[in-house]
């Protein structure tokens, strides 16, 4: 049985996977799954785990196991490239978990071509169709990103993930609509019944940051930040919005950073901002005036 | 055949047989004649019986209220036609003559006639006014069975068992009858012969016309209201259509279907339909087109005798063997769904049309939805997806369908849809973007469908369930009749339940976190997890609601809108003469659509729920707002108030000194309860307001109130407690003088004044006491003296054992100067608003400069216009007020940077979109913002001869960092990264380009008004600071069109002059004060300087003003002269031209000579050189910042320019680019 259908016991686990309530996830109660929906469970529970930082206790949790979705868990946990290409090799490519996880892996270590040729592998997964869209786009593929959630709402337009892959590819193409189309995700997300996520409404400011609609992106970026512990996105992307609105070299700009750099001191912003820096500083020592003052 | 599923009944009544039915023209009332002889008035809308009438003696069989008097008419089988007054209750006369059972009576609709049928097969007119019988009609031979007015025309049908219906011509009558004011003698004397000829046949009355076609006796026969139709039923079972021309009548065609005898028929009156009843317990509606059965109805056990329709609204009655019922053929809701600024709703002629809030316009047809159900039935409900701008409608038709339409882009007029898909169903409602559920109530199942119409999943629906609607994304309500179901479609879970009876509405307020829960007569408010907020209950029906966009909702019955808190505070807004079916508020208007699916806009004035939700928000400053600019209604909202627990608040409506006194009281607030007391000054109120101090602690109030009531013992007894002595000895006095013993003694007692006391029981002869008292004091010579003076001695007096003497603990602290600190009362946040208002209009925005209210001329002797005080940056100006903040920009010169075109850069293949930026455009911040510095900077050197970048980093950040959104995707997988654009609309991708942040606009609104504040409150540096970042500003940006370009230039030509002058000033500030004749040379120089760059008239005026002063202060008369000539020119402020003319007149009895010569010349034109601060005199050699501007003395070429530090001076350059055509 597809685990991503309506039908499903599972959705609620997918959900809140998918929108980063990874203690959600874990406190699910998998007791009174079917048997063989309890593994896919568990396996979300790993990777629950590996998300919120505690690799170690999946790693020892796994470390006997040398089934593919164990040793592709443990690969996740550990981030280790080398068993991810191992597996992606073996006859296990064909398991929705190892795919899964091998790709991540190798998807966030540069392995873009070979984490795309693993994945493609997929029959069916929707997972696999998330994560390749989002491959695609962080390497700016947008066309093939665009290509793969076509395809797959052929055959799958109620999920969630498909509609957030959508969503994902519309926020990268562009466009009233498209954004327009793609902030209706996440406000349907952001309003779903039980939903404490952070991510829907990092969502929906974003798309309503990519509108122009500034006034509301905030309103749903403090409303993230109000949280005990903030969403690092929402941190970044309240920074992001500072800057939009002209007020980025104010005092909640720092405060926001230090906050950001507390939490997560290797964001992309912030070391995207080091690099440029440096960048800055290289290319205008190029220039200097014909006479000193 | 088609069946309505269930009649829309408004009202049932239990009674024996129901033989006549009338509806009152205005009233919701209708008479019912029974065959039991009584006649009842019901009130048909509260469905109470108001009056029974018995006078009849048996069956009454018709009945007909007056179109316009306060009358009514019935017949019976008594053989007598009474007429009544509903006011006074009783039967006015009785009007006899007809031989046999009187089957029908009716008014004419002008005339003073009454018209009615019997079964002596006479049709008789009456004369009410004076109670006469005017016309007997003869002819038909059997009983008449009902005989009505044409509703226009003079003439007159009649139905009757001899098979027949017959249509008279009573013109002759009404010639008759009408004023004889000018009739000849002739006409008279024709007339009279007239009615000579009446009494052999008819000329008033003459037959027209005999229909002939029914088998068997007719019962009931019916005029239509416009058209030249008549339609009849009989006990042949069928309902027969009449058509007359001026001179004949046929028979137009049969309506069959009732299985027995046709009791009664009648055209509907706005629509083309018939209904008519029967013995076949059925009400039936038919096509007048088509003649063929719209509707039926069937009663259980009932048959119909009579139906009646009334005049005006959409409303009949059927009178059967067990009472009458009142019921609609159709639903009059129009359907309608609102999102946010525009209402979507299907016309009566059934046409979707759309409603635009913010324009208040009413759209042209959409669509229209002519093929869709059935034509006489209304669709039900219309949900709308503003995201694919679609439509669900529903209607009952077929026990349900329903269709799913885009709607077209553009009202094209009345389109038939094109693009449509159908199934079936009860309810059919959107619940996510491209998601909607089916309801059906005969299986019980719940369908979610996609946009093209097929089915995702499916469940059954919660027991009972009755309706679906929108419950929250993602979730339906399913409502049943006693209870209201959360139901999650995703988990398909039942989340929550409410047990509420009866709901059939459901309106959600705009935020989507309540929604009100309408039934028949409850209102139920609950949150988005369906937890009950609160309840109401109205005894008449409500029939819609709304929210108000700070959650209050608003709701209609059938006449009134009300509003509701989520509290559950209720009241009424205002009166509604018809129903109203509200779709949304705004301010004071109330939207709404009216029972012909019209949208109406009604005024409402909502200040009291608003004031009522501030207070529940404890918002005072809105309640202040309110207070001061409305007049609320007093007594409601005080006592409303006082309820609610809000008697400070009361307290700032109440004028009477009574209820304020009372209101002050209960919040503790003495200073006006004090008040209060003095207006109204009676004991009792001052023996409450003494209990509430002493309370409070507040022991001055209590001593005025013990001097108001005159309590001396009190009042002693307080001093005593605070420890006032003086005022203590005074009562002791006071005592004295009312000759008051005790109150002497208690005094005394208090003051620890012995000899008083002594010398009190002297008086009163109480020697023994006066003895004891001195003796135990130790008054040896006292006691002697009393003993001489009672002439005893001392071995004569036993004396008890006296003890020590009465010793007064001294007051440790002084209390009675000033209060405890006492109980605080109770200020409320509302009240501190209330007082800070009135208090202090403080504006804080205000600079101190302008609230200093110094005399100038004082200040001027004070100060001498000494040089040093001008130093203190932080006091400000003080040159008096008005110096406003102008408009701005109005004397800057345009620096013209041509636009040549610089070849654009080619960068790199890449393929994010940052890269596409870079290529798109040849914009510096373009490229600064797709993160390629290198060409950026490449850029500005270009076009401005940028060098010196440092400056600009912060900026060139800002520009970056904007430009760039992350987004969480699937974990582990770096996050997404977006690119913000400014041109959102834009998917060519050789056309985007990124959103750069603090545009020309946020610039001029935001950062240049800055600057000039710093400028006003002499907050120099800052403002340099913030001129020199618009320069950055502007120098990484871009503008939308060349006017913008125009714009720009002019601003930073502006911030340049502001730069400047600025800086020269803070550069005289700088110098040392004490530094010889130097030095004071070149703070006059530079003084005179600040004036030179082109600032706005009212800042030139403060520049003036400083060199001015300083100028007089050195004896520089002259230069001071030609700076007050300047400032008056520019005039302005009061005080600073009175300033200007003071200095003026001074320097010119001075001598208008200057102490020092300095380097500037007042007539000469000349610009400042930004480096060194000398003047350039026009036709001297200069070179320029090729960015702002500025001007330098030809030995600073190709340093950096002071004034935006980036460019270098003289530099060969192209001009700035900020836009480009096509972009």
């Amino acid at each position: 049985m597809d685990p991503f259908s309506g039908e499903s016991e599972l959705v609620n686990v997918i959900t809140a996977f998918y929108t980063h309530a990874y203690q959600t996830v874990l406190s699910f109660d998998t007791s009174s799954l079917s048997s063989t929906n309890k593994p896919v469970a568990q396996n979300f529970k790993y990777r629950a785990q590996i998300a919120l930082g505690q690799n170690r206790e999946v790693v020892s949790a796994l470390s006997k196991s040398r089934d593919a979705t164990s040793r592709s868990l443990v690969a996740l946990a550990k981030n280790d490239v080398s068993e991810a290409l191992n597996l992606a090799e073996s006859s296990d490519s064909e398991d929705a978990t190892v795919q899964i996880c091998a790709g991540t892996v190798l998807g966030a270590n540069g392995e873009y071509a070979k984490a795309v040729e693993l994945l493609s592998k997929h029959q069916g997964s929707l997972e696999a169709v998330a994560l390749l869209t989002q491959l695609h786009l962080v390497n700016n593929r947008t066309d093939l990103a665009l290509k793969e959630v076509q395809a797959a709402k052929r055959w799958a337009q109620d999920s969630l993930l498909i509609n957030m892959a959508e969503a994902w590819a519309n926020l990268r193409v562009g466009g009233q609509e498209k954004y327009q189309s793609a902030y209706y995700v996440y406000e349907e997300l952001a309003s779903a019944p039980g939903n404490q996520s952070p991510t829907a409404l990092v969502g929906q400011a974003v798309a309503e940051l990519h509108l122009g609609r500034t006034e509301e992106a905030e309103a749903a970026l403090n409303q993230a930040l109000e949280s005990e512990k903030p969403d690092i996105q929402a941190i970044a992307n309240s920074i992001v919005l500072q800057y939009v609105t002209g007020k980025g070299n104010g005092e909640k700009t720092k405060e926001l950073k230090g906050l950001l750099t507390q939490r997560d001191s290797e964001h992309q912003l912030l070391a995207d901002l080091v690099e440029k820096e440096s960048l800055f500083d290289t290319a205008a020592t190029k220039y200097s005036a014909k006479a000193a003052s | 055949m088609a069946s309505s599923p269930s009649m829309l009944t408004k009202f049932e009544s239990k009674s024996s047989r129901a033989k006549g039915i009338a509806f009152h023209p205005k009233r919701p009332w209708i008479l019912v004649s029974l065959h039991s002889s009584t006649i009842q008035l019901w009130d048909y809308r509260m469905g109470t019986l108001i009056d029974r009438f018995e006078e009849h003696d048996g069956p009454v069989r018709g009945i007909d209220f007056h179109p316009t008097q306060p009358l009514f008419v019935s017949g019976g089988d008594d053989y007598k036609i009474k007429v009544w007054s509903y006011q006074t209750r009783r039967c006015l006369f009785t009007l006899n003559g007809h031989l046999d059972y009187v089957r029908t009576v009716f008014f004419h609709h002008e005339l003073p006639w009454i018209l009615s049928a019997s079964d002596d097969q006479t049709i008789r007119i009456w004369n009410w006014q004076n109670r006469s019988l005017i016309c007997t009609m003869t002819g038909h031979n059997h009983y008449a069975m009902c005989a009505q007015f044409h509703p226009k025309e003079d003439l007159i049908v009649s139905a009757s068992l001899d098979q027949s219906v017959r249509v008279w011509d009573i013109s002759g009558l009404r010639k008759k009858h009408s004023a004889p004011t000018s009739m000849t003698f002739e006409d008279q004397m024709a007339r009279a012969n007239q009615q000579q000829a009446d009494m052999f046949g008819n000329t008033d009355a003459v037959v027209k016309f005999v229909l002939e076609g029914h088998d068997r006796g007719v019962n009931w026969v019916s005029f239509h209201p416009t058209l030249p139709l008549i339609v009849s039923a009989g006990d042949d079972r069928l309902i027969k259509l009449w058509r007359m021309s001026e001179t004949k009548a046929w028979e137009v065609d049969t309506c069959r279907g009732h299985f027995q005898n046709a009791s009664a028929c009648l055209f509907h009156p706005h629509q083309d339909l018939i209904l008519s009843v029967g013995e076949d317990k059925t009400v039936r509606v038919w096509d007048l087109n088509k003649r063929t059965s719209v509707q039926s109805f069937k009663r259980e056990n009932d048959r119909f005798w009579v139906v009646a329709a009334h005049p005006e609204i959409n409303l009949f009655a059927a009178g059967h063997d067990n009472g009458v019922m009142v019921f609609k053929l159709e639903r009059e809701r129009p359907a309608s769904s609102l999102y946010q600024n525009t209402l979507f709703y299907i016309t009566k002629d059934k046409h979707v049309r759309s409603y635009d809030f913010t324009k208040n316009a009413e759209s042209p047809s959409l669509l229209s939805l002519r093929k869709f159900g059935n034509s006489w039935v209304p669709p039900r409900t219309l949900s709308y997806n503003p995201a694919e701008r679609a439509i669900l409608v529903t209607s009952p038709v077929d026990s349900g369908t329903y269709e799913l339409i885009t709607l077209p882009k553009d009202a094209g007029g009345a389109a038939d849809p094109t693009d449509m898909k159908k199934g079936s169903g009860t309810s059919a409602v959107f619940v996510a973007r491209n998601r909607f559920a089916v309801f059906s109530t005969s299986t019980q199942n719940i369908e979610i469908k996609d946009l093209s119409n097929s089915m995702t999943k499916s469940f059954k629906a919660p027991t009972g369930t009755t309706d679906v609607v929108f419950g929250g994304t993602g979730c339906l309500l399913c409502l049943t009749p006693s209870n209201v179901v959360l139901y999650d479609i995703q988990q398909k879970k039942q989340l929550a339940e409410l047990s509420v009876t009866g709901v059939k509405y459901v309106s959600w307020s705009n935020d989507g976190m309540y929604a009100a829960l309408l039934s028949k007569h409850n209102v139920t408010i609950v949150n988005k997890q369906l937890e009950q907020v609160s309840t109401l209950h109205e005894t008449i029906r409500i029939k819609s609601a709304t929210w108000d966009d700070s959650g209050v909702l608003l709701y209609s019955t059938l006449n009134h809108i009300k509003y509701t808190l989520l509290n559950g505070d209720n009241g009424i807004v205002r009166t509604l003469d018809q129903t109203m079916y509200l779709v949304k508020v705004k301010a004071r208007s109330v939207y709404c659509l009216d029972r012909a699916a019209k949208p109406r806009v009604l005024t409402i004035d909502p200040t009291e729920y608003r004031f009522k939700l501030a207070l529940v928000k404890r918002n005072y400053d809105e309640m202040l707002q309110i207070i001061k600019t409305s007049s609320l209604v007093g007594q409601s909202i005080i006592s409303y108030l006082q309820k609610k627990g809000y008697p400070e608040i009361a307290l700032q409506f109440v004028q009477d000194p009574q209820t304020r006194f009372e209101l002050a009281i209960e919040c503790g607030n003495l200073e006006v309860a004090t008040e209060m007391a003095k207006q109204i000054d009676k004991p009792k109120i001052w023996t409450r307001l003494g209990s509430e101090a002493l309370v409070h602690g507040n022991h001055q109030i209590v001593e005025m109130t013990y001097q108001k009531l005159r309590n001396f013992d009190k009042l002693s007894f307080l001093y005593l407690c605070t420890g006032d002595e003086e005022k203590l000895t005074r009562m002791a006095k006071i005592a004295e003088h009312r000759g008051d013993f005790v109150s002497r003694f208690q005094n005394a007692l208090y003051l620890g004044d012995v000899e008083s006391r002594i010398q009190m029981f002297k008086e009163i002869d109480l020697y023994p006491l006066a003895y004891l008292t001195a003796k135990s004091h130790g008054m040896t010579e006292e006691c002697e003296t009393i003993l001489e003076m009672t002439g005893l001695t001392e071995d004569q007096i036993s004396m008890p054992d006296v003890g020590t003497g009465l010793n007064i603990p001294s007051a440790i602290a002084p209390t009675h100067k000033a209060n405890w600190p006492t109980k605080e009362a109770a200020h409320s946040s509302f009240e501190k608003a209330l007082l800070g208002e009135v208090g202090g209009p403080v504006d804080e925005t205000e600079p101190n400069l302008l609230e200093e209210d110094m005399p100038v001329v004082a200040a001027q002797d004070k100060n001498g216009l000494a040089a040093e005080d001008e130093e203190e940056a932080a006091e400000g100006w003080d040159m008096g007020d008005d110096i406003g903040l102008e408009a701005a920009g109005n004397d800057s010169d345009f620096v013209n940077v041509d636009n040549a075109d610089v070849p654009a850069d080619s960068t790199g293949p890449g393929s994010s979109e940052a890269d596409l930026w870079s290529r798109n455009s040849p914009l510096a911040a373009d490229h600064v913002a797709s993160g390629s510095f290198e060409t950026a900077m490449q850029l500005l050197n270009r076009q401005v001869g940028a060098v010196n970048f440092a400056p600009l980093k912060p900026r060139f950040l800002e520009v970056y960092q904007a430009s760039r959104t992350f987004l969480t995707a699937s974990a582990g997988v770096p996050a997404i990264i977006n690119y913000v654009r400014r041109n959102i609309d834009e998917t060519d991708s050789r056309k985007v380009l990124p959103l750069i942040p603090r545009d020309l606009e946020s610039l001029t609104t935001i950062d240049l008004q800055e600057g000039y504040t710093a400028m006003r409150t002499n907050k120099l540096e800052n403002g340099v600071t913030t001129f020199k970042e618009i320069l950055h500003s502007l120098l990484v940006n871009v503008v939308s069109s060349q006017s913008q370009v125009d714009d720009a230039k002019a601003l930073i030509t502006k911030a340049m002059e502001y730069t400047l002058a600025m800086s020269i000033e803070l550069e005289r500030r700088s110098l040392s004060t004490s530094g010889g004749e130097d030095s004071l040379k070149r703070q006059l120089e530079l003084s005179a300087y600040f004036t030179v760059p082109k600032l706005d008239v009212s800042h030139r005026q403060l520049a003036l003003m400083a060199a001015m002063r300083l100028a007089f202060t050195n004896k520089q008369f002259s230069s001071a002269l030609s700076f007050a000539n300047r400032v008056l020119a520019n005039g302005g402020a009061a005080k600073l031209v009175d300033q200007a003319k003071k200095t003026k007149t001074q320097a010119e009895r001075s001598g208008s000579t200057d102490a020092i010569d300095i380097e500037y010349d007042q007539f000469a034109d000349f610009d400042i050189c930004a480096a060194s601060f000398t003047p350039i005199y026009s036709g001297s050699q200069s070179v320029s910042c090729p960015f702002d501007g500025a001007k330098y003395q030809t030995q600073y070429k190709g340093q950096v320019c002071r004034m935006c530090e980036v460019c270098e001076i003289g530099a060969a350059a192209s001009g700035l680019r900020l836009w480009v055509q096509g972009l």
